[in-house]
């Protein structure tokens, strides 16, 4: 089961979905543009833990972390 | 005499106090009737600890073990810029909480920059650590930038 997850006012909300499942990854890629289209940044842990930004949806990512553009405080 | 002036005032006391517990009774059925605005319902439908918590876990699971380790013992953690090499600690906070550090590990900049709208305190601080871990120079364009002053280099953590 994959996972998309979203930083949002709770905390944050996960969207899981079966990577193996043709429509349910479709959903995910939609999300995954929506969210990068609305100024998100994508992420995912490599094998070892360090963070990679990922400017394309990756199919076989197990978790996605998503979090809204950087401004200046 | 003043037995009948105080029972009219404890009289007067005594209807008052009834209907500042009839308006009250009123005002409670009316706020039962109102529904909640919806932003509340849907935005925080958690509580504010329970949404901080959430935070905290889901950084608590990106940070490397060392990084995780420093949090748990001193409320902040710090990670290395991708482009320059450079330390920065991320203290606990949503602002204001992001300090370069000299190469003696003390803070001499700070850098202000976050995630656009209210997030928790945790997702703020992954944030900045996957900013910093990624896209180092990116981060920096946007944020804020002021010198730490001299006197306060060695006071720990925030400075």
């Amino acid at each position: 089961m994959a996972t998309q997850i979203v930083m949002d006012r709770t905390g944050d909300t996960r969207h899981n979905f079966d990577a193996k499942n043709a429509d349910a990854l479709l959903r995910a890629e939609e999300r995954f543009r929506e969210l990068t289209g609305a100024g998100y940044i994508a992420a995912v842990r490599t094998s070892s833990g360090e963070p990679v930004v990922k400017r394309a949806f990756d199919p076989n990512a197990e978790e996605t972390l998503f979090f809204p553009r950087l401004v200046g405080g | 005499m003043s037995g009948q002036l105080l029972r009219k005032a404890n009289e007067r006391l005594r209807l008052f106090l009834s209907e500042c517990g009839r308006r009250a009774r009123v005002l409670q059925r009316q706020s039962n009737r109102t529904d909640p605005p919806p932003r509340f319902v849907q935005d925080f439908r958690y509580g504010y600890w329970e949404r901080e918590a959430r935070g905290l876990e889901l950084l608590k699971e990106w940070l490397s073990p060392e990084q995780f380790a420093q949090y748990d013992a001193k409320s902040y953690f710090e990670v290395t810029g991708c482009h320059s090499g450079k330390r920065y600690r991320i203290s606990h906070g949503t602002s204001m909480n992001v300090h370069e550090l000299d190469g003696a590990g003390f803070p001499c900049v700070s850098w202000c920059f976050m995630p656009k709208g209210y997030l928790v305190a945790g997702d703020v601080m992954l944030a900045q650590k996957i900013a910093l871990e990624t896209d180092e120079h990116g981060a920096l364009a946007v944020a804020n930038k002021w010198s730490v002053p001299t006197s306060r280099r060695n006071m720990h953590p925030q400075y």
